[in-house]
């Protein structure tokens, strides 16, 4: 998109137009970026989408009034809690606010910058900026753990969820496996029906419409698809978005 | 001014909208920006390929759209297969690829025959700007580097956080917006997005 605004403006007239074409991804390789009280507002906290708030100020100034869901890290202790923050492939966005957008959330991103994290923004204006946007204010003690769980995708079902209903699945349940013939039979999750993805849409005719059917294969990918297919031919269905191996005995093992 | 951001992005949406009349779109909203929907032809975002059902999931807009594929006949444009799997293409797209698919539909199945993804556009060397440079004007800040720089991307994405000292002009955008560019034409404008995409 910069490429093209930048030709409407030498258009125009402009002779200095330039374009910065790795634009934004590489930016925040080395840098921070920006957003102002409202934006963090309205396209993180009201939107819900998970992201990790850092308040940089002392645990003392910041209990006196805070950012609903914010986690007290003082600027000073940003480099040896690293372990505290959500795995660097997470790429959990970090936001970072102090008390009135300065050195201290400049510190605080550096640090996290140069281990490795992105992205990271600095809340412009700090906390005095979101107070006098009359935004609203917590008090008292400060999480001090972060908690990031990733948004799930669409129709998924959680790894302990699934985990129950395979170990003892209900009669209203059946877990579809997507895998092909092949893969199946080098062992399946007792009572899983296999329907392999490919054929589904031509096999409906078994795959009961009266039950809740969850699908797995062995990633998330061919199980998601199955998902969306099922879900347009008017079933109730759920995913497993994850890594699965089933031995003979119809043992499993789950990672994310 | 952020706000007035804000207002003007929805009313360049609402043109688009009206453009795909279907109940399921072939076109996601940003492709109108230059393309408009072709019969046994979709526009949207990459998201998925399995290659072990031969399928591949794409997004449009907030539809999801589950395609067949056959591999020994799946025609790839602009799409350089990786290393480690040289006979599975779509192993080198990107989550959220922009990408055209023509496909046919039997018994109720869409199958692509060719899957294009957007070629990245050509920027002449003397045109770019490299990351140290951008670096060194928002240091100095727009007054003293006497530069405007422009984030072209939606304002959603710009909410989400944005080069410091940039404002945003999204590209559909532009014409409403002119009067943000300075009236120095000889001003350094420099324009950033998500990356070459």
């Amino acid at each position: 998109m910069s490429p093209n605004s930048a030709g409407r403006a030498e258009k125009l007239g402009y002779t200095n137009v330039k374009v910065y074409h790795e634009g934004l991804p590489e930016w925040l390789k080395k840098n921070h970026a920006v957003l102002s009280p409202q934006f963090l507002k309205e396209a993180w906290i009201d939107k819900d989408i998970p992201h990790v708030l850092l308040d940089v100020r002392s645990a003392k100034d910041a209990e006196k009034g805070f950012i609903k869901g914010a986690v007290t890290l003082p600027a000073g202790t940003v480099e040896k809690s690293l372990a505290k923050l959500p795995p660097k492939d997470k790429k959990a966005p970090i936001i970072i606010y102090d008390d009135k957008g300065g050195d201290a959330a400049i510190k605080a991103a550096k640090t996290l910058i140069s281990a490795g994290y992105m992205p990271v923004d600095i809340m412009t204006g700090g906390f005095a900026a979101w107070k006098s946007a009359g935004f609203p204010e917590e008090t008292g003690k400060l999480a001090t753990n972060i908690v990031y769980v990733p948004k799930p995708r669409p129709g998924e079902i959680s790894i302990e969820e699934f985990t129950r209903i395979a170990m003892n699945t209900p009669p209203d349940v059946l877990i579809l496996d997507v895998r092909n013939q092949d893969e199946g039979n080098e062992g399946m999750i007792k009572g899983a029906k296999l329907v392999p993805d490919e054929e589904i849409l031509a096999r409906l005719a078994d795959i009961p419409k009266d039950k809740l059917i969850v699908a797995h294969c062995n990633t998330g990918i061919r199980a998601e698809m199955a998902y969306h297919k099922l879900k347009e031919k008017g079933y109730n269905a759920k995913f497993l978005n994850a890594v699965v191996s089933v031995d003979k005995d119809g043992k499993f093992e789950i990672t994310k | 001014m952020l706000l007035a951001i804000g207002l003007i992005m929805p009313t360049g949406f609402a043109a688009s909208e009206e453009a795909a009349p279907q109940q399921k779109p072939a076109i996601a909203k940003l492709c109108t920006n230059c393309h408009k929907a072709e019969p046994g032809n979709l526009r949207g975002n990459f998201d998925i390929v399995a290659y072990k059902s031969q399928s591949i999931q794409i997004k449009i807009d907030d539809i999801t759209e589950v395609l067949k594929f056959d591999k020994n006949t799946l025609k790839t444009q602009n799409i350089q297969a990786p290393a480690d799997s040289p006979d599975e293409p779509l192993r080198a797209l990107k989550k959220g690829k922009e990408v055209r698919i023509e496909y046919f539909e039997k018994d109720g199945v869409k199958v692509a025959t060719l899957l294009s993804a957007k070629p990245t556009i050509k920027v002449a060397p003397e045109k770019q700007i490299s990351t140290a440079e951008v670096e060194r004007l928002v240091a100095m800040g727009p007054d003293k580097g006497k530069y405007l720089l422009i984030d072209a991307r939606p304002a959603p994405r710009f909410m989400e956080g944005a080069i410091p000292t940039a404002i945003n002009i999204p590209f559909p955008a532009f014409e409403k917006m002119v009067d943000k560019l300075p009236k120095d034409k000889n001003a350094l404008i420099v324009y950033y997005c998500a990356g070459m995409t």
